[in-house]
């Protein structure tokens, strides 16, 4: 298969960005969108032609959350349920014009080329996005029940792997889903009650903080979130915002 | 500059409770206007404006409602603005995620609603303030009320006179009809007590008698169609009254209740242009 | 060297209570004023950073990826051991003990084990606290299943992502300290070297992996849990950006490495279907349970199926080989994985492979589906079937699954004692980074166990013990002539990497000075077009001198094949590989070139140490020493030890020291599969 690769580049973060177009041939339609990128660029070194496009990944199975990148106008690209390393290029027509861009946020500027800082996500669940549990004083692990549609639900939304597609899809960049999953997970568990209020608090305003846009239900996250991770985390979310308004706040 | 702090799901939050009450508000606004689509020479409807006119709770509640449009207006845009300031480089090629069209396109049917809302204010509450001129109405009753000084006024016999002799009365004899923007400030600066109102019954069948204005209506609730059609449902996500079980029901409510408003509005103009 | 285990005193049971008994503490108070330095984010590291910081400790931790969640510790599936016996199935702390001896070949030491079963049922209770959703039964307890190398149901899991389950909740743990300000998180930073002052490991040489600048990191111990080193082997179920690098360093500054050659072989896994393959994603094992293997009888069929002329489904029953079952009657399909792995891959050498590669068997699901019907196939497998379907572009449900085996774990790594202290005082390595718990092959489920046994309830303890008398020392600082020499170490050798491909027109493309002598030494002009590869290039050939000569069947000849190949190809690498870009500047092939450097030497350990191992055991097969049915031949007489190696210079072989196993406790038998 050949295609016509348009590539976001940027040296830094303070570099201008531009695109670049590149021509790769000889790809083979079971390979994985980043390993023809790896193509690319063995190919641009072999041929001394530019620097090679710097992207993230890692585990290149779907789980880390490593890899993101914005093609064609979809996160992790024209299949749904799949991360980027999992997108296979028999998506792609041959001979098709393919736009590479960086996930777009203000709270994940750009370090080079596709690679952006999601550390904003990392101080989200800093801020609470844990259950306080200190090493060796917790009691036996079947003295917590938990009934079995909490402990599926709370699995559920568990199953985010930080990747970023659901800011990058939200036309807000708007981490509610995100923030939604996480405060799901914990706040359904019975071992998350004691924080609950407190950490629905902390983590949106930390959310805001950090500069990511409003939830206005587009639902762009939901369809493009590779776990498939619901809506409904949002409104459970909303939900405990409202409690947390009219609830009795533990710190004060 | 320093704005009050609101968290953005507050701030969510009162968008919908603002949305809510308009929703609320619409269905109200429909029932009223089906009471046109009675052959009863506006019998119903006159009685219904002149409720609405006069009526002190619904003085106030026209403040409210005011209030409320111009919150929701600034609360979106200063969502759309944050929102927008969230993402300062866009993307280069166009979102293909699979959503709702309606969403994507809240604001721009947002700012088109307003837009057709200014036109509906020209043609209907400015009239009625003044403002603007259109077709008056008096209720015959009135007359009793007027003064001697009044019923002596020259000017304002010329006016009751021309009524009565070009039979402008309503069928159901309670009303005095087509009093001109003219007559009615002789009425009102000559004789108060006759209170001349505006003649909506007359003004909305005259308007629905033209096919621009039909379709430009139609226009407007098909904006109104997508605007609602998101706004439905995202009044119960964003107040959290949502969850797998309760989704469809109210995704169904939501189109149900989007229908109803778009049909019954736009039953009138159609009804009334074909004469039916 | 000497190499001291420092089991303590006692019977087995009661060793690991009395060291806690005994070990030395540190006043609270002064626990803020030690700083411990934690390499890598995984279960381990992330658990024992966070129990640390809990503690009081000043911890930094470093990571390459861009957040601690990274770690490959996420990728792990099928769940976690422990000896809960919730199931009243007769599971027990001395069970789970025997069977992780039994399962890694009587090749791992028993106190260390021991303390791992022992542990075992703590973590369970920490991760239920910290949120992680484990499966549960309607009632609302938790759920077990089974898994290989046990008659017990003792494995938690969290449906198919229990790794990432168990290192989100590690995760959050040590979220809650970097909140709190105990642990400082240094993300995308490499650890490049270590820094040993008055014989003790007092710091750190990092790559910040942004900028490329060199950051020094001074602490009164470093925790070194860093994963395993399987990518050497270049496809391998390990992330791309998993590597051996740091446990090397702390080789070379003199840490003992320990039984290298000890690599796991997962039998199912995708297989691979073109020379641009990056990686290869692991099918859990208990497809195992309903599926069958086979091939073609006659290698006609293979040969047709490998052109495309015959499907899977053409070839009749009796023209099918399902060569586990005709060998293997008794355990059939389940014969444990490395039996599985070796089988695969003779009747692929012997022709009768299948796929576009003729490296693939079938893994058959049509009996189970007729037997069982297909929902149930559905509700047993179904993530699974998905998964394969969206890689491989084929319905499992209508084609058999192509499955073919890959290097998944490695068991070797850094020399501990039982203190998961290093052969350096100061350096302690947890999780893969180290050799001790899973002797010549690991249990499935095993290795989540081991991680977080490390991080959350030994490292507190055991490090705690060393730092007690640190106190005194006062803050250290990362300043000497050690740290500027470690630094200039790492300099100069970015630089000259970078220099081996940068000369264009006589002329260096590297504005640092280093770089410039060092590229005005190379007299011959090389142009990049013609003789330069990119480091991937060189780091595929190894993998493939690795797969093939030290895999998963070794020999004494293929050994030295394989040393003879290394040794080329090292050769090749250090005067032909093109390097793009500069060392001050976010460069991700100059972090796979020194990744690949240390790879190579690692490369050449492995060999020596396969080669030295005239047995087999485990995830090491030496098909000089095997029963006559093809199994694993152990020898105990003479090699029941740990082989530690000792680095000597980058062109001198290795010294091995021996670590003898004393089995006290266990009676020590033949592994026996029939």
């Amino acid at each position: 298969m050949k295609f016509t690769l348009h590539i976001w580049r940027q040296e830094n973060a303070r570099a201008k960005g531009h695109f670049e177009t590149y021509e790769i041939d000889n790809i083979s339609a079971d390979c994985s969108f980043l390993e023809m990128l790896d193509q690319l660029n063995e190919k641009l070194i072999n041929d001394h032609i530019a620097h090679p496009v710097c992207f993230d990944n890692d585990c290149r199975e779907g789980i880390c959350g490593m890899c993101g990148l914005y093609i064609n106008g979809r996160p992790h690209g024209n299949d749904d349920g799949v991360t980027t390393c999992q997108l296979h290029m028999r998506h792609f027509n041959d001979g098709d014009e393919i736009w590479v861009e960086p996930w777009r946020a203000k709270a994940f500027p750009i370090i080079k080329d596709l690679v952006v800082d999601r550390t904003a996500f990392d101080k989200i669940i800093q801020a609470g996005g844990y259950i306080s549990a200190t090493t060796g004083g917790v009691p036996d692990a079947n003295n917590i029940l938990v009934p079995k549609h909490i402990a599926d639900q709370a699995m559920d939304a568990a199953a985010c792997i930080g990747c970023g597609a659901c800011v990058a899809a939200c036309k807000n960049a708007s981490a509610m889903l995100f923030v939604g999953a996480k405060v799901s997970h914990l706040n359904l568990l019975p071992q998350g009650h004691p924080e609950a209020m407190d950490r629905v608090k902390k983590m949106v305003c930390k959310m805001d903080e950090l500069g990511f846009g409003s939830c206005t239900n587009t639902y762009a996250c939901e369809a493009e979130c590779p776990k498939q991770i619901k809506r409904q985390n949002i409104a459970r979310l909303n939900r405990q915002w409202i409690g947390q308004l009219f609830g009795r706040d533990r710190n004060e | 500059m320093n704005l009050p702090k609101i968290h953005s799901i507050t701030k969510k939050l009162f968008v919908a409770l603002v949305g809510s009450f308009l929703l609320l508000f619409l269905l109200f606004h429909m029932t009223a206007n089906l009471f046109i689509l009675r052959h009863d020479d506006g019998q119903w409807y006159s009685d219904f404006c002149h409720f609405m006119g006069t009526n002190w709770v619904v003085k106030i509640f026209e403040i409210v409602l005011l209030g409320v449009i111009a919150l929701h207006i600034l609360l979106t845009v200063w969502l759309a603005i944050t929102n927008r300031l969230a993402r300062p480089v866009r993307y280069h090629q166009a979102s293909r995620s699979k959503t709702h069209p309606g969403s994507k396109l809240m604001m721009w049917t947002g700012v088109l609603i307003f837009a057709c809302i200014c036109i509906h204010f020209y043609d209907f509450y400015f009239v009625k303030v003044g403002v603007v001129k259109g077709e008056y109405m008096v209720k015959v009753e009135n007359l009793s009320k007027l003064d001697a000084q009044a019923m002596e006024d020259e000017a304002v016999s010329d006016v009751l006179y021309r009524a009565f002799n070009e039979g402008n009365i309503s069928e159901d004899g309670k009303w005095i009809r087509h009093i001109n923007y003219e007559e009615r400030t002789i009425l009102k600066e000559r004789a108060p007590e006759s209170d001349p109102e505006p003649d909506f019954y007359y003004l909305t069948r005259e308007k629905f008698s033209h096919l621009h204005i039909v379709i430009g209506y139609l226009v407007f609730f098909l904006i109104l169609f997508f605007h609602l059609m998101h706004a439905f449902p995202s009044v119960f996500q964003t107040l959290g009254l949502n969850n797998y079980k309760y989704n469809p029901i109210i995704e169904a409510l939501g189109k149900i209740y989007t229908w109803i408003i778009v049909l019954g509005f736009t039953a009138v103009p159609i009804l009334v242009y074909l004469g039916l | 060297m000497k190499l001291d285990s420092k089991i303590p005193e006692g019977p087995l049971s009661q060793k690991w209570t009395n060291y806690k008994a005994a070990q030395k503490l540190v006043n609270p108070a002064n626990k803020r004023k030690l700083d411990i330095i934690v390499v890598g984010t995984g279960l381990a590291g992330a658990s024992a950073a966070a129990s640390l910081g809990a503690l009081g400790f000043h911890v930094d931790i470093f990571c390459i990826q861009d957040s601690p969640r990274r770690a490959h510790s996420i990728a792990a599936q099928g769940g976690i051991n422990a000896a809960k016996n919730y199931q009243n199935d007769g599971d027990s702390v001395e069970r789970l003990f025997k069977d992780t001896i039994k399962g890694g070949d009587y090749r791992a030491r028993e106190a260390n084990v021991y303390r791992l079963a022992e542990v075992s049922g703590d973590i369970i209770d920490q991760c239920v606290a910290q949120g992680v959703p484990f499966a549960r039964d309607y009632s609302g307890l938790l759920d077990n299943r089974s898994f290989g190398g046990a008659q017990v149901s003792r494995t938690f899991y969290a449906r198919g992502q229990t790794g990432q389950q168990l290192l989100l909740g590690a995760y959050g743990a040590l979220s809650r300290e970097i909140a709190r300000g105990t642990v400082v998180l240094h993300e995308r930073h490499e650890m490049m070297d270590l820094v040993i002052k008055d014989g003790r490991a007092r710091g750190i040489i990092v790559r910040n992996l942004v900028t490329g600048e060199l950051e020094r990191y001074a602490a009164h111990a470093v925790v070194v849990a860093t994963g395993g080193y399987g990518n050497v082997y270049y496809l391998s179920t390990n992330a791309m950006n998993s590597n051996g690098s740091a446990a090397w360093v702390c080789h070379r500054r003199g840490a003992a490495f320990a039984n290298p050659c000890y690599v796991q072989i997962h039998p199912t896994c995708i297989p691979v279907h073109g020379d641009y393959q990056s990686k290869l994603t692991l099918m859990s094992e208990s497809l195992r349970n309903d599926g069958r293997i086979w091939v073609p009888k006659k290698k006609e069929d293979a040969e047709a199926i490998r052109a495309g002329k015959k499907g899977p489904n053409d070839i009749p029953e009796e023209e099918r080989d399902y060569y586990l079952e005709r060998r293997y009657p008794a355990f059939g399909n389940l014969v444990p994985r490395d039996v599985a792995s070796r089988a695969a891959k003779e009747r692929c050498d012997a022709g009768y492979g299948v796929g576009p590669t003729g490296l693939a068997v079938y893994l058959d699901f049509a009996d189970a589906i007729k037997r069982l019907g297909r929902n149930v196939v559905e509700q047993k497998y179904g993530n699974l079937f998905q998964m394969y379907y969206k890689i491989v572009d084929v319905d499992p449900y209508e084609n058999p699954m192509m499955i073919y085996p890959a290097v998944h774990y490695t068991m070797g790594g850094l020399w501990v004692d039982y203190e998961l202290q290093t052969t350096i005082p100061g350096l302690f390595a947890a999780g893969e980074a180290n050799f001790s718990d899973h002797g010549a092959n690991r249990l499935g489920a095993s290795a989540l166990m081991q991680g977080l046994a490390d991080g959350y309830f030994v490292l507190p303890y055991t490090l705690q013990n060393y730092l007690a008398d640190q106190i005194y020392v006062g803050k250290i600082k990362a300043e000497g002539p050690e740290f500027d020499e470690a630094e200039a170490a790492v300099r100069a050798r970015l630089d000259g990497l970078l220099a081996i491909g940068q000369v264009e027109n006589g002329k260096c493309k590297v504005e640092s000075d280093a770089t410039q002598s060092a590229a005005a030494n190379l007299s011959t002009f090389h142009s990049p077009l013609s003789t330069f590869h990119s480091v991937d290039h060189y780091h595929k050939a190894l993998g493939r001198i690795m797969w093939e000569y030290c895999g998963m069947a070794r020999s004494k000849e293929s050994l030295a094949t394989a040393a003879t190949k290394i040794a080329e190809l090292e050769a090749d690498f250090y005067q032909h590989v093109f390097i793009p870009g500069k060392v001050a500047e976010m460069n991700p092939e100059l972090e796979k070139a020194y990744r690949l450097e240390d790879y190579f030497e690692l490369a050449r350990l492995i060999v020596a140490d396969a080669t030295q191992r005239e047995e087999s055991c485990g995830g090491h097969f030496r098909i000089e020493h095997q029963t006559e049915d093809g199994e694993t031949l152990r020898d105990d007489d003479n090699f029941m030890f740990v082989a530690a190696w000792e680095y000597q210079g980058h062109d001198q072989p290795e010294v091995m020291h021996k670590e003898e196993l004393n089995y006290e406790h266990i009676q020590i038998v033949k592994r026996n599969y029939k």
